[in-house]
């Protein structure tokens, strides 16, 4: 019995370093001296890190890239919140057809409703492509919202609802004043989570560029396949420091059942 | 005159009906319970009565006003919930608070009041503290506080004490007494438990699949139930169906398998029921054998079962006319088999059906 | 009154998403059923005539095949292992797994491309141990695309395993050796048998996500072709929408068949039922 778990802590070890080493051999390169990318570097220095800020397409389309986000984010509440207090709190008829309806843009293949955007938001619908973009992300980040928020609701004792109307509260400011102060930690978690979902996108944003409109991650995309060079590996390291903050925040606040739960 | 009354009201949910023309006046300043089994419509009435549900039917009258249609929180009643409902994110003087901020109340006169409401409900210094921090016993004080600083016109009760423990509903329930008789307030509480609503009602409803079976006070209801389910209910755990009823002036001469039983008339007695209950503790039991006489409003039985209870001794007799459970403190109990005498007395067999 | 308020909550999301998602995914299904104005499945027809398109998605589907095998193979121990480890140790093996999870697929493509490429890592260590004599070409090939997508989805399937396995009661394994089960007889005949479902949907989700996935086929497949990679070539670079649409529906529809069968063999195979 002692052998086997050996044998089987080995594996796991092995798979971890498959996992990680990757991640850590390009945090690695990342300090890289020279002028182009090898590991193990040759010397050592932060000029690549400082390359980032020259180059003027990762600052404009960092800048995209936050502020789709954030917005999109912002939208994905405004229409996702009360969606989702409806859905947790009522029975009716219909509900498992609009449910699906709301968790329908992760079960359709990004790179399919990326192509969906283009042709109809941003052709038929003629709209900008800033525009298109922002809606693109609110419609893959709103399942996000709705499934967090509707989780956070579950298990939600609704008799202090009730409490606050029988005192003579409306609907609106019960809603505000008792539901969500208690579900704040599974809104700020939700906000995390889609936000980075949304800043990582690769799938719908590749369709939907323009002269001087792209996102941070297209624009990646686009450096890594005509140079190499570790700015791109900079700029990982950068980005797994953000999300291990994000990662950690969200653990404080709700907890490891966070991520394993489906 | 009546507070309020329900008015034929009907109410059904998932197709199920839960009341049916029901009807209940209830006088002000009383406290009425709502008594009975899981399913029988209590809580449904009480949340009819706060405005959490809609009636299909049926008018909700208060104070001569129809307040049939007037949502929830425009009532102004105070509800305490069995599970306290109380706000976990805010202080237990912000609760209290809470229906004063909505209404209004200037900032030092509430301060004041929620201070009031403190020592009446045994919590002065507790304003501070959060609900995760109280006991049982004391979150619930704090969402009666809540509910009557607002001096609501109805306080209604939902099972407010069954989450507690024994000992705790004992002296909850006569705080919740003293607190109603001291401000005079009008209340409806729910409960299963029959002690809890005997001993602090001044009227009692005993409620069975949507229908008041009897409402009346508690004494009349412990000592004259009106139907079978009541009796049941109250503990008269004996019931016998008589062949044949025959008024005689002061006595009802009532009679079975050619036996004779008198039981005395009284002011309650409705006329041509004729199943009798006894309770299990108002039998008298003696030992008896064939060769002695049989005494008046005896039968002669068995011994069947003897269970001990720690208090007194159960026992089921078996006699002609059926098989009867009765208590009895004894020293030197009844042995299965032995020969005994089941005596009823003539005023405490009552008259359901 | 509460109806007007409940279409009110769920109105502008419904609205919002009808508008934006319904009915661009759903004009463009239609569009491929048209062919100069009658309805035909003509596009589909000339779609699986053609080898070259069929080459595609059989190497797409054996693509996400070895993928899955492997995620499943390697995943399930490592999962058996981690959920028996006390609170402490086992939330860190969380967090290491987690993390990938969150970070971007470019920058998790991005790493291989250094590791597998003819002067990568991989090749440096194996040319200096004297274990090859050329380099070996992996980058660019099949080969790389599943080490990628098994790279992305590996944490997937530990994550979602170890949540099935941590729901199995100590009890019911307590019970297993109190009757005599020794502790390989215990995994095989109670662990196992109740990770079924488990297993199942990370299999789908595994299986469909790797079918779908872009990124990491896009940087590490080269000129290879997979079936999302070709949806993205024909929707922008040849301009050819008409193939992009059959594409993008038969995407569509491979997905959803794969994912009634996972609602359907979980609700079968669920030993609660």
């Amino acid at each position: 019995m002692q052998e086997k778990n050996r044998g089987l802590a080995l594996f796991t070890f092995l798979v971890f370093v498959f996992l990680l080493g990757p991640l850590l051999i390009i945090s690695i390169t990342s300090f890289e001296g020279g002028s182009i990318l090898k590991f193990p570097p040759e010397e050592y220095s932060f000029k690549w890190y400082e390359n980032i800020f020259q180059v003027e397409m990762f600052l404009s389309t960092f800048k995209t890239s936050i502020i789709v986000s954030v917005a999109g984010n912002i939208l994905a509440l405004l229409l996702g919140v009360p969606a989702a207090y409806a859905l947790s709190r009522f029975d009716f008829a219909g509900k498992g057809i609009i449910n699906g309806i709301f968790v329908s843009p992760i079960l359709i293949p990004g790179i399919v409703l990326g192509f969906s955007f283009l042709r109809y938001i941003v052709v038929a619908y003629d709209l900008p492509i800033y525009t298109s973009l922002f809606i693109g992300h609110t419609v893959i980040m709103l399942p996000f919202v709705i499934r967090v928020i509707s989780s956070s609701l579950t298990n939600f004792d609704f008799s202090i609802e009730e409490a606050a109307l029988s005192l003579g509260a409306s609907r609106l400011g019960t809603f505000f004043s008792i539901v969500v102060p208690n579900i704040k930690s599974g809104i700020i978690a939700a906000v995390m989570i889609a936000f980075l979902e949304s800043f990582n996108n690769v799938d719908i944003s590749v369709y939907m560029t323009g002269p001087g409109v792209s996102t941070f991650p297209i624009q990646m995309l686009l450096y890594v396949e005509n140079y190499f060079d570790p700015t791109v590996a900079a700029i990982s390291v950068l980005l797994m420091i953000i999300t291990a903050l994000f990662m950690f925040i969200v653990e404080r606040l709700m907890g490891l059942s966070y991520f394993t739960k489906r | 005159m009546a507070l309020f009354t329900l008015q034929d009201i009907s109410v059904a949910y998932n197709k199920k009906e839960i009341l049916k023309d029901f009807n209940l006046e209830i006088e002000k300043g009383q406290l009425v319970s709502l008594l009975g089994p899981s399913g029988c419509g209590k809580t449904t009435t009480l949340r009819l009565i706060a405005g959490f549900l809609q009636s299909n039917n049926g008018k909700f009258l208060f104070k001569d006003k129809d307040y049939t249609k007037v949502p929830v929180n425009k009532r102004n009643f105070g509800f305490v919930f069995q599970n306290y409902a109380l706000f976990p994110h805010m202080t237990v003087a912000d609760n209290i608070a809470f229906g004063l901020r909505l209404r209004k109340v200037p900032k030092a006169e509430a301060v004041k009041r929620v201070e009031r409401m403190l020592e009446i409900v045994n919590l002065e210094g507790y304003g501070k503290r959060f609900p995760s921090e109280l006991s049982g016993g004391q979150r619930q004080r704090v969402a009666i506080a809540r509910a009557l600083v607002i001096e609501p016109d109805i306080l209604l009760f939902d099972e407010p004490l069954s989450n507690l423990d024994a000992n705790l509903r004992v002296n909850m329930r006569v705080e919740i007494r003293r607190i109603q008789q001291e401000l005079g307030i009008t209340t409806v509480y729910v409960s299963h438990d029959q002690e809890e609503c005997f001993s602090i009602s001044d009227q009692v409803a005993i409620m069975n699949k949507g229908i008041i079976e009897q409402l009346s006070d508690p004494a009349t209801i412990y000592k004259y139930p009106a139907t079978k389910f009541v009796a049941d209910f109250i503990g008269f755990k004996n019931f016998i169906e008589f062949e044949s009823r025959e008024d005689k002036g002061d006595t009802v001469e009532l009679s079975k398998n050619g036996r004779v039983f008198t039981v005395e008339k009284h002011t309650h007695m409705s006329p041509n029921k004729k199943v009798g209950a006894v309770r299990p503790d108002d039998f008298l039991l003696a030992e008896w054998n064939e060769t002695q006489v049989l005494p008046s409003n005896g039968i002669p039985g068995k011994i069947k079962i003897t269970t001990f209870l720690g208090r007194s001794y159960q026992y089921v007799v078996s006699t002609p006319i059926g098989d009867f459970t009765v208590n009895k403190e004894m020293t030197a109990p009844y042995h299965v088999g032995q020969e005994v005498v089941l005596i009823i007395p003539k005023d405490q067999m009552v008259l359901v059906e | 009154m509460k109806r007007r308020y409940l279409y009110l909550l769920l109105l502008p999301g419904l609205l919002f998403l009808t508008v934006f998602m319904v009915i661009p995914i759903l004009s463009m299904i239609g569009t491929t059923f048209h062919d100069n104005g009658t309805i035909s499945v003509k596009g589909y027809i000339d779609f699986f005539k053609d080898d070259y398109f069929i080459k595609i998605l059989l190497t797409t589907l054996r693509v996400s095949l070895f993928t899955t095998l492997i995620c499943i193979l390697i995943g399930f121990p490592v999962s058996y292992y981690i959920s028996k480890l006390q609170a402490r140790k086992k939330a860190v093996f969380l967090l290491l797994t987690i993390f990938p999870l969150l970070t971007s697929p470019v920058v998790r493509s991005f790493s291989w491309m250094i590791i597998i490429g003819k002067n990568g890592v991989l090749n440096k260590v194996l040319l200096g141990a004297g274990l090859i004599n050329q380099p070996l070409e992996i980058l660019y090939t099949p080969t790389a695309i599943i080490i990628g997508l098994v790279h992305l989805f590996l944490p997937l399937v530990i994550v979602t395993l170890v949540g099935v396995m941590e729901n199995i009661e100590m009890d019911l394994l307590q019970a297993a050796e109190s009757l005599g089960a020794s502790k390989l007889g215990v995994f095989l005949k109670i662990v196992v048998p109740l990770c079924v479902p488990g297993l199942v949907i990370g299999s789908i989700l595994v299986f469909v996500g790797s079918f779908t996935a872009y990124t990491t086929p896009a940087l590490l497949g080269g000129k290879q072709r997979v079936i999302s990679t070709f949806l993205y070539q024909n929707a922008i670079t040849l301009n050819d929408w008409k193939l992009a649409s059959i594409v993008a529906t038969i995407m569509i529809v491979v997905t959803f068949i794969i994912i009634a069968i996972m609602n359907g063999a979980a609700k079968k195979l669920n030993p609660k039922g």
